[in-house]
């Protein structure tokens, strides 16, 4: 009889330990999410309240860099970036969307396709500063590019090449497969298909993927240290010529520079860059907003 | 039309669609060609100095003095940095981990939609930032804050490892929701069901089945946090000794290389490229842990 009291007080007591548990639990997953949230916020708060004011300053956005003396400003810097993400964009989208054609449309699943899929998976693996020694050994030494902005492209569109391929991909994937056997049902070749249907279907999947993949090379500096120059008072006037690209040179800017203004310097790249890659982030979202609007209409 | 004009009609498109295969074949070759050139080039410029210095004064020795006017007589151990690259990651590991998994379970099992899709866009702007920012927040806010606490210069592994954790949030969260969505609604219904609390579900069924995923999400983070070069290198110190504590100053592989590859020559930037080749091996090492774990998966299933 003791027994049969007992069993239901200690499953009330467990009922009761398992609801605080749940609620503890409760309090500290909503805890972790909000200290991601908050960190993420002290992050862009403390680089626009440092950086807004100096960088909205046109002797500043508009100026030339300094060596030596305060006051300098970083339009070489925002020239060179601007350059290098076209000059990467150039050679990496022709590569990374035809890539993914040949995975989404042409190759099934065979040892090819694996092959390539590890070859992929690698590059997108293997740290950025490891891409840099390469890009030194490969462009900078044996190509004898010395460090320029085509070195700094073609490091920067190995190291990006498996992002573009993946999302693009991911795009082409997405449109329906009544798309494809309509056209062909139409007498379409199987290039046709992809050229006039497909890929059109898929652009603004890919642009997306293209968007973000500005978004990392405005940001890259480990891939840049070694393959173009970190300070330079001019922007590049030719594929083969030297040039600094911002996130590169606020590395330096922290690290070597003398100037006595160093400081205010990196206050304004940081928010430079933080305030263009937001800009393409809110590109980006619109762009997909926009498509998954369209696509609910056709649906 | 007759047979032969439909033939002659074919046939060019027949020989541009083989054109077009083969260059979008060769386009997606160049992933295979980058790896192999890069392993190649990483490791042809590693010999110099295995060969000047010999394996063991690299590979077991903690001593870093390089000499730069005469690059074949210096030391070059990497015991130092390597210990460093281990000991900062872990300690991302340990502070981002935690964070990370418990902000992909807030995601898939408790968050309200519209805090949901908040906090899904501030950790896609978080991927967004440029690591050398994140090394000049360290440098500028967290090393100062650390050395008043702590009563030290701040610099250090402590430091490293703040930055790492935040640094690998995205990328473990990304992968970590991506599994935990996976597990199907009826495992959660039929716990539910039984009378299961929510905290019930989330521990004895869902992480669970979603195990392999939240492994890969780890050990993705882990190489993330080893390969992380520019925002590390700006709070760890980059000096030549084991750290003997938390806050003292030390090395890691990916800081000595980016620190020392400016004034050095012959076998001092050999041994450099060494500490990459070591880098790109411990990434190979990653990707086989990674196809290990999902083939697990994908047998069990």
């Amino acid at each position: 009889m003791m027994g049969e009291m007992h069993v239901p007080a200690r499953s009330r007591a467990r009922k009761t330990t398992a609801k605080t548990a749940d609620t503890v639990a409760t309090v500290v997953l909503w805890a972790l999410a909000l200290v991601c949230l908050a960190v993420l916020g002290s992050i862009i708060g403390y680089i626009l309240v440092k950086g807004l004011a100096v960088v909205f300053d046109p002797k500043f956005i508009l100026g030339k860099p300094q060596a030596i003396n305060a006051g300098g400003g970083i339009l070489p810097f925002l020239l060179s970036s601007i350059y290098l993400t076209l000059l990467t964009m150039v050679i990496i989208m022709p590569i990374g969307v035809g890539a993914a054609i040949y995975m989404a449309e042409f190759a099934g699943e065979s040892r090819i396709t694996r092959l390539v899929r590890f070859g992929a998976d690698s590059l997108a693996t293997v740290p950025s500063i490891v891409f840099g020694l390469f890009g030194l050994a490969l462009f900078v030494v044996a190509f004898g590019m010395g460090p320029c902005l085509m070195a700094g492209a073609l490091t920067l569109a190995l190291l990006n090449l498996p992002a573009v391929m993946r999302t693009s991909e991911e795009a082409l994937r997405a449109v329906p497969a009544s798309y494809r056997e309509a056209s062909l049902g139409l007498g379409a070749s199987r290039w046709q298909t992809i050229r006039k249907v497909v890929l059109p279907s898929a652009v603004p999947g890919i642009t997306t993927g293209g968007i973000l993949t500005i978004g990392r090379i405005l940001g890259e500096s480990a891939a840049l240290v070694f393959t173009m120059p970190l300070f330079a008072t001019k922007a590049p006037t030719s594929l083969f010529s030297g040039g600094a690209a911002i996130a590169p040179n606020l590395w330096y800017t922290l690290t070597e520079a003398i100037t006595p203004d160093a400081q205010r310097i990196a206050q304004g790249e940081a928010a430079a860059l933080v305030i263009l890659i937001l800009a393409l982030n809110l590109v980006a979202r619109f762009l997909a907003h926009r498509y998954q609007a369209r696509q609910g209409m056709v649906g | 039309m007759t047979r032969r004009d439909a033939a002659a009609v074919a046939k060019p498109a027949l020989n541009s669609e083989w054109i077009v295969r083969k260059t979008l074949f060769v386009f997606a070759m160049t992933t295979v060609l980058g790896i192999i050139l890069v392993i190649f080039f990483v490791a042809r410029e590693s010999i110099p100095a295995l060969r000047q210095v010999g394996w063991s004064n690299i590979f077991l020795s903690a001593t870093w003095n390089p000499n730069v006017s005469n690059p074949a007589t210096g030391h070059y151990g990497l015991l130092v940095p390597l210990a460093g690259t281990l000991a900062a990651t872990l300690g991302g590991i340990i502070i981002g981990g935690p964070l990370a998994i418990g902000t992909a379970i807030f995601l898939t099992q408790i968050a309200p939609p519209r805090t949901g899709k908040l906090v899904v866009r501030g950790i896609e702007l978080l991927a967004g930032i440029p690591s050398v920012i994140f090394g000049w927040i360290g440098l500028v806010v967290l090393v100062p804050m650390l050395a008043r606490v702590t009563n030290t210069q701040g610099y250090g592994i402590l430091a490293a490892s703040f930055i790492l954790g935040i640094m690998i949030i995205p990328t473990v969260t990304t992968i970590a929701k991506d599994a935990l969505e996976t597990v199907p609604e009826e495992y959660k219904q039929a716990s539910f069901g039984m009378g299961a609390t929510r905290w019930q579900t989330i521990y004895k069924v869902i992480l669970p089945s979603a195990k392999e995923g939240l492994l890969v999400a780890l050990i993705l983070g882990i190489g993330r946090a080893i390969g992380e070069t520019m925002a590390v290198q700006l709070v760890i110190g980059n000096a030549r000794q084991f750290p003997n504590s938390l806050t003292s100053v030390t090395s890691t592989l990916t800081s000595r290389i980016v620190t020392d590859m400016g004034e050095s020559t012959g076998a001092f930037r050999s041994a450099l490229f060494v500490q990459g080749l070591v880098l790109l091996i411990m990434a190979m090492v990653i990707i086989l842990l990674i196809r290990l774990v999902t083939r697990k998966t994908v047998k069990a299933a």
